[in-house]
């Protein structure tokens, strides 16, 4: 700016709207008493009911009929707070009660009552977290659930971030690959880059390819290395796709494992994939997303054998744990400041360097957001609430109940697996209603299979008795997964699901 | 009883049956039944409630109590006693781990945080968060979020009717402004080549986007995350009140295209981050439309202006924008994050840009219409749905009423400046345009200097001590920032509708007693 004096500024005229400033224009006591009535349905309809399995699932209406229900235009004029509750009312009817011991259809679902009160708190404190002056508490707390998680990973030291999704982490360990190996990216853009080669598997998450596509690589850039029958990468093939990359003109850049695939659930053999990772000096990323609360379990950690060796990792304690939505970390190896190097702004409004404490404690400049939502505190009070162990035994009971679903399937007729040994919490199988049982060989035999979950789905949403996702995959046609890990559910909810399943799809 | 094993050994033996209501405490041996005790929950839940509701919002209002209770990081650390352990502990321990976040959390809702452009509490946007939270819902299908589908539909519609386009659009919320910008510069790319999608940069021209040295951050933070370069972000020039200079931008697109590179986009600012100003967008789309770039107009912070009839001619000509950011959680007050991002483009560029047709999400054979499956627009998989939490206030509120805040905040800001000038040692940097007041403060002792480098100097020290002081005794916060080579200085933004004139000439008067003795 110019070097004008920094007193330099004319006189202004008051204007008459000023004398109204006298009185505040918010009264807290009438939106307490709001608060207080709304905290009563919310506790009776989405907590009470939205968690008992003599209710519904959900209350289907066509999006034309629900519009007009939900009465969703806005206006010039406030309402009443009767009718106001009424909205809240409408909104937990119609909303899909995720916790609910029949919500199979995602990889969240249940509900955990002290991270639901750290949500809560974290709601009312509506705070950023990008500076220690406006939010001391959680800058500390993230970072401590940050240091606890890499040691779950295997790490001492390294650094981390919670972002908004397992998306945004896989993302950000495709910037740091980049920058790590070639820093003048920052300044210069691709275009002083030779062009740049990411390996992942047909069963990693779609944020690889919306990754690539983003950071300007191209989704052409992502190379799919095969599987074997369980889902898992095939490290030779890997090495072998490496190597017609460079032999193509690609640098390869960057390996993409995943840990618990989002429709099998399958765990790629990282201790493997990091040797042919050292070999070519490739980054190593895992998404352990869905998969890396198997790390909290010793009996089950080994699916994730050699996790430590990799350079970033992407786990959401918002799925397996429960900790709510989003709740998502990325974790580093790093110590030498890879992070804030690579996404830093230096915003003098907000990460001013002549504050009276510690700047290093301004963490926001390590972030591509400007303002970030506090995702630590619900997964810091449900992890004191519960301990280590009690996270343990909730992701061992998630596999004992797996394994008796399995064993139901079996004694049952017309339940046929995708991948006959689940690794993990999905399961995956056609239901094959009576009229197709015996009848494999025919031609049209696929395709009226591939036709019965969608009717099966949209019989069980509109009677509202549970939900279940179902997905075509390569050339296999539609089929059910089912991921059973919350720890509300008991036999009797998977019985019913198996029972649920064939009554509904049995006539078809 | 195999909760003890799991709960730990505390000294709260007389609680611990309320450590029941913990599901995962309780998961014990017994698989068959279900582990749910809903009324030990429930009470913990009611408990936890009673313990936000006095401390995170009565006490946080309250005018008589402290913004912040500062402590150093080192104090902190022990007091949070932080350390994640084996075993759990009881329900009495974690109320009092609430009690201490609250009570050393800075209460943005109080009346004397002027800290950010985020202040005060509103109840009914607090509300919507408590049930997004329970409800704890992600939005990409309707089968999973019918209702936050919708109101997302009907919020947008109701913004871009405030933008003025008649014809509608498209948009989406995403996670804070900054995405909201990096989300407008890759639809700007994909449009001008379709192809960068799967081939990537490598073969494109350079591309080279513009925004005002004003401008928030978050444009170069885009340049560097999606590949183009923080480089090819030209500045251009604003006057002296902080305004982006058109004839400026010309010059630069001009300079761009000398040396062979292929200018895409401009970012015009509504509502820079420090000094409020606005970018003139109607001249500015002028020359957008005469070299055929993509217009993004950033209004995260001056967006508010276009629920006020008296204000929105300073956003004029934003309707020709073909993409606008716009935070409701700042000055609507909506709780964080509600970050809008809207395009004129009707033709599901949002969609074509970024959807990646996971077949496991977005079945084609549904039996709805699966045009409400709005997931695969964003690049986020899980997204949270923010709409409501401005639905819903907006439905208690009413247009008028946001229109009455939003003149409020501005009339705020006025006030301000007439009383600073009044007053012996304040010094407006510029008048107001919106509701930013910079100025200095200058203690007695640096009164009689002339104007001048030694000045400059100390002067430069002053909002730094101030700072501090108010942050040890917790009366209130106040952000501060230098700006180009002027020395730092404070920015006060008044958005909270408790605030009242008594507030700022208390702020006045706090300032001068925590700063009169520096020289």
């Amino acid at each position: 700016m110019a070097k004008t004096s920094p007193f330099s500024s004319d006189g202004g005229t008051l204007e008459p709207a000023l004398r109204d400033l006298t009185q505040p224009l918010i009264d807290h006591a009438e939106g307490q008493l709001f608060l207080n009535e709304a905290f009563k349905i919310i506790v009776e309809e989405v907590l009470r009911k939205g968690t008992d399995a003599e209710e519904k699932v959900c209350e289907w209406r066509e999006p034309e009929s629900l519009a007009l229900l939900l009465d969703l235009q806005l206006r010039d004029t406030g309402e009443s707070q009767d009718r106001l509750l009424q909205r809240v009312r409408d909104v937990a009817k119609y909303s899909i009660k995720t916790s609910h011991p029949h919500f199979f259809n995602q990889q969240f679902g249940g509900v955990d009552y002290h991270s639901l009160a750290g949500r809560f708190l974290t709601e009312a404190l509506n705070t950023n977290l990008f500076t220690y002056e406006v939010a001391p508490v959680f800058v500390l707390m993230e970072t401590e659930v940050l240091k606890a998680l890499r040691q779950l990973v295997g790490w001492t030291d390294g650094d981390g971030i919670f972002c908004p999704g397992g998306s945004t982490s896989n993302m950000y360990a495709m910037n740091l690959a980049r920058y790590k190996l070639f820093p003048e990216v920052k300044t210069k853009g691709l275009w002083a880059l030779p062009r740049l080669a990411i390996f992942s598997s047909p069963g990693s998450h779609y944020s690889v390819q919306k990754g690539a596509s983003y950071l300007g690589f191209g989704t052409d850039s992502v190379i799919l290395v095969k599987v074997d029958d369980g889902g898992r990468m095939i490290p030779e093939d890997l090495d072998a796709k490496i190597e017609l990359a460079k032999s193509q003109g690609f640098v390869p850049l960057l390996v993409s494992c995943t840990s618990g695939t989002t429709v099998l659930g399958s765990f790629d053999p990282l201790d493997c994939i990091a040797d042919v990772c050292d070999k070519h000096q490739l980054w190593m990323h895992v998404d352990a997303a869905w998969g890396g609360s198997v790390l909290f379990s010793k009996q089950h950690r080994h699916l994730m054998k050699g996790v430590e060796r990799a350079k970033s990792v992407s786990w959401n304690p918002h799925k397996m744990l429960l900790a709510g939505l989003q709740c998502s970390a990325f974790l580093l190896q790093d110590t030498t400041n890879l992070l804030k190097r690579c996404n830093c702004a230096n915003a003098s409004y907000l990460f001013q360097q002549d504050k009276f404490y510690d700047v290093n404690l301004d963490i926001g400049d390590k972030s591509v957001q400007c303002s970030r939502k506090v995702d630590c505190l619900k997964l810091w009070l449900m992890w004191k609430a519960v301990g280590s162990t009690g996270l343990e035994h909730r992701v061992d009971k998630a596999f004992l109940h797996v394994r008796y679903l399995l064993e139901q399937m079996k004694k049952r007729d017309g339940f046929q697996l995708v991948s006959t040994q689940p690794e993990f919490v999905n399961v995956c199988f056609w239901f094959i209603p009576p009229s197709l049982r015996g009848k494999e060989g025919n031609a049209d035999y696929q395709d009226k299979l591939a036709k019965v979950a969608p009717v099966i789905k949209e019989r069980m949403m509109k009677e509202g008795t549970m939900m279940v996702g179902y997905q075509p995959l390569g050339d296999l046609g539609n089929f059910f997964r089912v991921t059973v890990f919350s720890p509300h559910i008991c036999h009797k909810d998977m019985d019913f699901f198996l029972d649920e399943i064939e009554r509904l799809g049995k006539c078809l | 009883m195999t909760d003890k094993q799991v709960t730990g050994q505390g000294p709260e033996a007389g609680f611990r049956h309320l450590s029941k209501c913990c599901p995962a405490v309780r998961d014990g041996p017994a698989l068959k039944e279900p582990p749910v005790e809903m009324s030990a929950a429930e009470r913990f839940i009611h408990e936890a409630m009673e313990v936000i509701i006095d401390e995170a919002v009565k006490k946080a209002t309250d005018v008589q109590e402290k913004v912040c209770e500062w402590q150093s990081p080192e104090k902190l650390r022990e007091l949070l006693d932080l350390e994640l352990k084996d075993g759990g502990e009881s329900d009495s321990k974690i109320l009092q781990h609430c009690k201490n976040a609250i009570r050393y959390s800075v209460k943005t809702s109080h009346p004397r945080f002027f800290n950010q452009l985020f202040a005060g509490l509103e109840p009914y946007s607090m509300v919507a968060s408590f049930i997004t939270e329970a409800v704890k819902t992600s939005l990409y299908t309707y089968e999973v979020a019918p209702v936050f589908t919708l109101m997302e539909d009907a919020v947008l519609k109701k913004m871009m009717e405030l933008i003025g386009w008649d014809e509608g659009g498209d948009g989406i919320f995403n996670p804070g402004g900054s995405m909201s910008n990096m989300y407008a510069v890759n639809l700007a790319r994909y449009r001008f080549c379709p192809d960068i999608k799967e081939v990537g940069l490598y073969n494109a021209p350079r591309l080279v986007m513009f925004t005002s040295q004003e401008g928030h951050y978050s444009i170069s933070k885009a340049a560097a995350l999606l590949g183009l370069g923080t480089k090819n972000v030209y500045a251009v020039p604003s006057d002296d009140r902080g305004k982006m200079i058109p004839s400026a931008l010309e010059e630069k697109i001009e300079l761009a295209r000398s040396e062979g590179a292929v200018p895409f986009f401009v970012n015009a600012t509504a509502g820079t981050t420090v000094f409020g100003a606005f970018d003139p967008v109607d001249e500015i789309a002028d020359i957008c439309e005469r070299h055929s770039l993509w217009l993004h107009v950033d209004a995260c912070w001056g967006g508010a202006a276009l629920v006020s009839n008296q204000h929105k001619h300073l956003l004029k000509g934003i309707h020709r924008a073909d993409s606008v950011a716009w935070n409701p959680h700042k000055m609507l007050m909506a709780c964080l994050q509600c970050s809008a991002f809207l395009i004129k483009d009707k033709t599901s560029l949002l969609q074509r840009c970024h959807s990646a047709k996971a077949s496991y999400l977005f079945q084609q054979d549904k039996f709805y219409d699966v045009s409400y499956d709005t997931g695969d627009k964003s690049v986020q998989c899980s997204r949270k749905p923010d709409a409501f939490k401005f639905w819903l206030m907006w439905k208690a509120l009413g247009s008028s009423e946001l229109e009455r805040r939003v003149d409020r905040a501005l009339a705020m800001a006025r006030y301000l400046a007439q009383t600073f000038k009044k007053r012996e040692g304040f010094h407006l940097l510029m008048e107001p345009e919106y509701s930013n007041v910079c100025f200095w403060y200058v203690p007695p002792a640096l009164r009689g200097l002339p104007d001048g480098p030694e000045l400059w100097r100390k002067l430069h020290t002053v909002a730094p001590v101030i700072k501090e002081r108010m942050m040890k005794t917790g009366s209130m916060m106040i952000g501060y920032q230098t700006h180009g080579d002027k020395p730092n200085f404070f920015r006060m933004v008044v958005i909270n509708p408790q605030v009242s004139k008594q507030d700022l000439d208390f702020v006045l008067d706090e300032i001068h007693s925590l700063g009169k003795d520096l020289r």
